[in-house]
């Protein structure tokens, strides 16, 4: 019995698939493992959970008390995320929460970060803005959308979403979408099922 | 203010090309300064005399998979500035984006409901002579009209009418253009 040779179109579309198939399973793996030891790096002054992730720069720096939970991710893109934890302060992530570039999460005195997060790039967390030190709540499942500011001693509740460019200086109750400067909420039972922004 | 190297050598839309060569078509004599960062399959359209800064920050342009930018004559952008387009973002000719500017026209993940799930997406359109502030934030169905300003910090997600200046948060009026 005589192998096949291949033709010409079937040795061509063979390798086309396999590039496909790299490119695919293979160079996500990969990132990810990059990441992970990017991570492992980076956060090495944190207490961390499992399979953080950093796609990209990240500025870390702990001199208090910071957890990390696990499955963190934090994206790369133009500007490095910045996570800073400062003398005495306490700066608690919990698990899979997410940041994209260019977030920055700053905690002087205690900061506290719900679990399954989204932090959207340009956000700032701070709980200290020059006049006052007041500790951040942020529960879980809450989507802080691009360029939002949470200025400190703010809780925000459960599932709630801060909208795009809001500047957030009380309270945000559940389930509700603060919008505007300063933030006003509103619950989100009002919002439109299929609302796309218009 | 010194001019960069390769502008004094003449070369600088030689190398303008070269940072734009991810986009699809570049009209004549484009202007980077600094780094643009281009990513993404779609398509991306940049007409003539376009002038990226980015020297302070660099520039983001993100057309995803059947996204499209399109950038049209006489664009000027500032540094810092990000552009995602999931279908269609267009630029129209002779406008102007601050520093810190935001297009998307996708929210990503939806406001209500299954928060993986990706929400449809809006064109957003900036029709021509439209000046956009720094730090402004233009959402999935913004349509800025001919001659509209942006003034900084603002978010928008709708239909802006011509010659009308709008700022602050949530967005008001500021100002109508009286003589027509």
């Amino acid at each position: 019995m005589k192998p096949a040779i291949p033709s010409r179109e079937e040795a061509l579309q063979l390798a086309r698939a396999s590039l496909q198939m790299v490119r695919t399973e293979v160079f996500p793996r990969a990132e990810r493992m990059v990441a992970v030891a990017r991570a492992r790096w980076m956060f090495r002054a944190f207490r961390m959970g499992r399979d953080v992730a950093a796609y990209g720069p990240v500025s870390a720096r702990n001199d208090g008390h910071a957890e990390l939970g696990d499955k963190l991710t934090f994206l790369g893109g133009m500007l490095p995320t910045s996570v800073v934890c400062y003398e005495h302060a306490r700066l608690l992530v919990g698990n899979e929460t997410q940041f994209n570039y260019g977030a920055s999460v700053e905690a002087w005195e205690s900061v506290q970060i719900g679990a399954r997060c989204m932090f959207a790039s340009f956000v700032r967390v701070s709980d200290r803005d020059g006049q006052r030190i007041a500790p951040i709540i942020i529960e879980d499942d809450v989507w802080v959308a691009h360029g939002a500011i949470l200025l400190p001693g703010v809780r925000i509740g459960a599932r709630s979403v801060v909208s795009a460019g809001s500047i957030v200086s009380q309270d945000v109750p559940p389930d509700s979408l603060a919008m505007g400067n300063p933030a006003r909420s509103m619950s989100l039972d009002l919002v439109a099922r299929d609302a796309t922004g218009t | 203010m010194r001019a960069p190297l390769m502008m004094m050598l003449g070369l600088g839309p030689a190398v303008a090309r070269l940072k734009l060569r991810r986009c699809g078509s570049v009209g004549a004599t484009p202007t980077v300064w600094g780094r643009v960062w281009i990513h993404g399959e779609g398509e991306i359209v940049i007409g003539d005399r376009v002038v990226f800064d980015a020297r302070m920050a660099p520039i983001e342009l993100h057309a995803q998979q059947g996204g499209r930018i399109v950038i049209q004559d006489d664009v000027t952008i500032e540094g810092g500035s990000s552009i995602e387009a999931q279908s269609c973002v267009t630029l129209g000719a002779r406008s102007h984006l601050g520093m810190w500017c935001k297009l998307m026209d996708n929210m990503y993940h939806p406001v209500r409901g299954n928060r993986h799930e990706r929400p449809r997406s809006v064109p957003l359109m900036v029709e021509e002579g439209v000046t956009v502030g720094s730090r402004s934030i233009l959402l999935p169905g913004a349509h800025l009209q001919k001659g509209a300003s942006v003034a900084s910090g603002t978010v928008i997600s709708r239909r802006i009418p011509p010659g009308v200046t709008v700022g602050g948060s949530p967005a008001r009026v500021l100002r109508r253009e009286v003589a027509r």
